[in-house]
């Protein structure tokens, strides 16, 4: 067990090592931050004077070991636009972005759900063409759309909610919801297909001889067998609620990430673009590290190296 | 399962949104002393002598005040000093007022002001500003609330440019790191700096011992809506009474009903389309003036941009300072264009238009359009916009042969945009002509008025002759604004919180 974790930890490193180098090269291709950052009336002077204070006048390998050695001192730097530690700015945005993706992910299960088991148990039933009529129009709703949409509806007409923001439950929903409609769908998807599936399995088909009712099957038998390969998505559309919310956080001016994400792109913040990066490979890397370890706890044939 | 039971799963969510629909609904009710304004991005930073961008300096300028600062005519009048007088052709003498304090309560002092230039020309400290002040080689007390500045040389443009400086506390800024000083910044001005919850908001509080009008807000809260229909709805719905930067669309929008209204103004942001005259065929005048009559200005500002902007026929706006009735450009005129472009050698070479998604891609297709209907092969180039401007500051033989762009000095003065443009020393200049650069030296030591705005008229006659580069507009800047929010967006785009007022 140790070696195989040892073996486990290295190949994490070495895929966070990649990925520093990664979003190292590739921002840096895309040319110099440093116009961006003085004003149009900036002489050739001033435009060298800022390179340099910021070190990108220096040759890209000196850069880069320089980078490393403050990788490895867990120096991420500041903010070139803000000026600002990246740690700081990132702790500062990074509760907004779970709270959405936990609210999104409430949205997407509560809803998703059910729908999921409804359209499978009642599948030969009409209106259940109206539902996943209705379920792959979420889907296909792009967010920038439907976000915009509900801000008319419920935040301009109804007044209702507050168009855009943070700060109370409120400001919550309707990022909730836009980010939620896209894994709702999927959850509704995998619970309906999970659903037949088990459906036509035989403990099933024994039970209904038993005389068991459908209300009582779905509680007792069907639910838990069929949430396996559910829980398991749930990990996938963790991380797709993260990437999803750099549009939906830019249309409800949501303060997290995904907002961040885009600015600084836009603005070259190589400093803070490097920082989500690393720290979005770190939470991939150790879901997955975490998930290894689980697998191999559950399958020995995973720990000795001949597994499927 | 029972009836009852099922009312009372139904009734937590139903009580839920109805608090929450309660909650929201007593917001705008209170808004009277809380004015929200709806920036595009929450400010870069919120030390004035740092980066300079609308969204950090829409917020700071009410931290600070300046040395001087512009009023609504857009007249250089009395802020931190209350009088000056020019005492040779290098030296200038303020006088300070003596009953400003900080928000900290300490007095500002001459000392201040000298400190305060000293911090922004101090290449140490690498200020992106630093070269719109770097004339500026001594700052000195000079008596009792009496500061000397003397510049390298005679400087006409100087009181346009300390119209941007900011008067910071030595005592507080030469204690505390440029970091802390961010964090926690300390001015004179009509607002205080409250808090700064990051990528959420900036908060403000009225400084109710300001020494003049600090207008009727208590609290002013800067937020960061990257999108502008959401910045639209906002406003709609009564959670933001100011937003910056609309588009024509959102405009119209907003006109057409519900609640809110347009603000708009003419900036000191002019449009122009420099054609370079390294590269062939742009080098044969003939060309460049063909595409001076093939450019549809009026067309582009009533079918594009809702006919807010103004046409202009020089590189300054009326704005400026030297503005000129008399100039008159090119008009729309496809025919003359094609008959030049008959006698031009090589008129069929492809062009490139480089552009950045930043400027309105309609106006950039537009004048593509144009150029196309006279028999001109122009191919649009689009680049990211660090890309773009690191294209534009080079020198003519590599920078791209067309380029649709816009520009302000935020100093209202010829000297910070005709000289970048045009002299030949500039990395933004595609103009190479020995006499507009004497004359662009002449005026930028010239310190009688009349002379200087004469000097800068005979540029922009010369440029016109040889069509080095085309002005286009005046661009407009777009607000959207509660209806009971009175005020007068000024041409350098600020905003000052102490000239708004409710109308009631």
């Amino acid at each position: 067990m140790p070696l195989f974790l040892l073996k486990r930890l290295g190949q994490a490193l070495v895929a966070i090592f990649g990925v520093m180098t990664l979003v190292f090269f590739i921002q840096r291709l895309t040319g110099d931050p440093t116009y961006l950052l003085v004003p149009e009336t900036a002489t050739q002077e001033d435009i060298e004077a800022m390179r340099a204070s910021l070190g990108l006048d220096q040759p890209l390998l000196v850069q880069y070991v320089a980078y490393l050695w403050d990788m490895v001192r867990l120096d991420f730097g500041r903010s070139y636009v803000q000026n600002v530690a990246v740690t700081e700015i990132i702790a500062s945005r990074l509760p907004y972005t779970l709270q959405l993706a936990g609210g999104a992910l409430l949205v997407a299960i509560v809803v998703g759900l059910p729908v999921g088991l409804a359209l499978a148990i009642w599948r030969r039933h009409r209106g259940t063409n109206l539902l996943m009529g209705l379920v792959l129009g979420a889907q296909s709703m792009p967010t920038f759309w439907s976000g915009i949409l509900m801000i008319m509806i419920f935040g301009v007409w109804l007044g209702w909610l507050p168009p855009s923001g943070s700060g109370s439950l409120a400001h919550l929903v309707m990022p909730s919801i836009a980010l939620g409609l896209l894994s709702m769908a999927t959850y509704a998807r995998i619970a309906r297909s999970s659903v037949l599936d088990e459906l036509s399995k035989d403990y099933i088909r024994s039970a209904r001889a038993r005389g068991v009712g459908t209300g009582r099957m779905v509680r007792t038998h069907l639910l838990r067998n069929s949430l396996i390969p559910v829980i398991s998505i749930s990990a996938l559309e963790i991380s797709q609620l993260l990437a999803g919310a750099v549009i939906v956080e830019t249309v409800f001016a949501w303060p997290g990430l995904g907002q961040l994400t885009v600015q600084s792109v836009q603005s070259r913040d190589f400093v803070v673009v490097q920082g989500i990066v690393l720290l979005g490979a770190f939470v991939t890397i150790s879901v997955n590290l975490i998930a290894d370890i689980l697998y191999s706890v559950v399958d020995p044939r995973i720990r000795k190296g001949d597994g499927p | 399962m029972t009836k009852t039971t099922k009312a009372a799963r139904l009734a937590l969510p139903v009580a839920i949104c109805a608090g929450l629909a309660c909650a929201v609904q007593v917001s705008p009710a209170e808004a009277k002393d809380r004015m929200v304004v709806d920036l595009v991005n929450e400010p870069a930073t919120l030390d004035p002598h740092q980066q300079w961008n609308p969204d950090s300096y829409y917020v700071y300028r009410n931290i600070f005040d300046n040395l001087v600062t512009r009023d609504n005519d857009g007249e250089i009048v009395p802020q931190i000093a209350t009088e000056w007088e020019r005492t040779s052709d290098t030296e200038t003498v303020f006088t300070i007022r003596d009953d400003v304090t900080f928000h900290d309560g300490e007095p500002l002092t001459p000392e201040d002001v000298v400190y305060s230039i000293e911090r922004i020309t101090d290449p140490d400290f690498a200020s992106p500003q630093l070269g719109q002040f770097n004339k500026i080689v001594a700052a000195e007390v000079t008596g009792e609330n009496e500061v000397t500045l003397t510049t390298d040389g005679a400087y006409p443009a100087l009181l346009a440019q300390l119209v941007k400086l900011s008067i910071v506390p030595e005592h507080v800024a030469s204690e505390t790191s440029a970091e802390d000083f961010n964090a926690n910044p300390v001015g004179s001005g009509p607002y205080a700096f409250e808090s700064w919850d990051r990528g959420v908001a900036v908060t403000l509080s009225r400084n109710d011992d300001y020494w003049g009008d600090a207008g009727p807000f208590e609290t002013v809260v800067f937020r960061g809506v990257p999108d502008a229909a959401t910045r639209v709805a906002d406003l709609q719905a009564g959670n933001a009474d100011l937003v910056v930067t609309l588009n024509t669309d959102l405009a119209a929008q907003l006109e057409s009903g519900g609640r809110g209204k347009v603000l708009t103004v003419n900036t000191e942001r002019v449009a122009y389309f420099p054609m370079n005259g390294a590269k062939p065929p742009l080098d044969q005048p003939d060309m460049r003036r063909a595409i001076g009559y093939a450019i549809d200005r009026e067309g582009i500002v009533e079918g594009l941009l809702g006919g807010y902007p103004r046409v202009v026929d020089q590189m300054l706006s009326p704005a400026h300072f030297g503005w000129s009735e008399e100039i008159e450009g090119f008009e729309y005129d496809p025919e003359r264009a094609r008959e030049l472009i008959a006698g031009v050698e090589g008129a069929g070479t492809e062009m490139e238009l480089a552009t950045s998604p930043v400027y309105d891609q309609r106006v950039v297709q537009a004048i593509q359009q144009m150029l196309t209907d006279v028999g001109l092969n122009v191919s649009i180039e689009t680049t990211d916009m660090a890309t773009w401007l690191q294209d534009q500051q080079t020198t003519p033989d590599q920078a791209p042969m067309l380029t649709f762009s816009r520009w302000s000095c935020a100093c209202q003065d010829p000297d910070g945009i005709m000289y970048p443009l045009l002299h030949s020393s500039s990395n933004w200049s595609r103009v190479n002509d020995p006499e507009i650069d004497a004359l662009l030296d002449e005026a930028r030591s010239e310190l009688d008025e009349a002379a200087r705005a004469d000097l800068y008229a005979q540029v922009n006659r010369k440029a016109l002759e040889e069509a080095y580069i085309l002005p286009l507009y005046q661009a407009a800047i777009i607000y959207g604004a509660a209806e009971e929010l009175d005020w007068q967006p000024t041409s350098n785009e600020s905003l000052f919180l102490n000239r708004m007022s409710w109308n009631e």
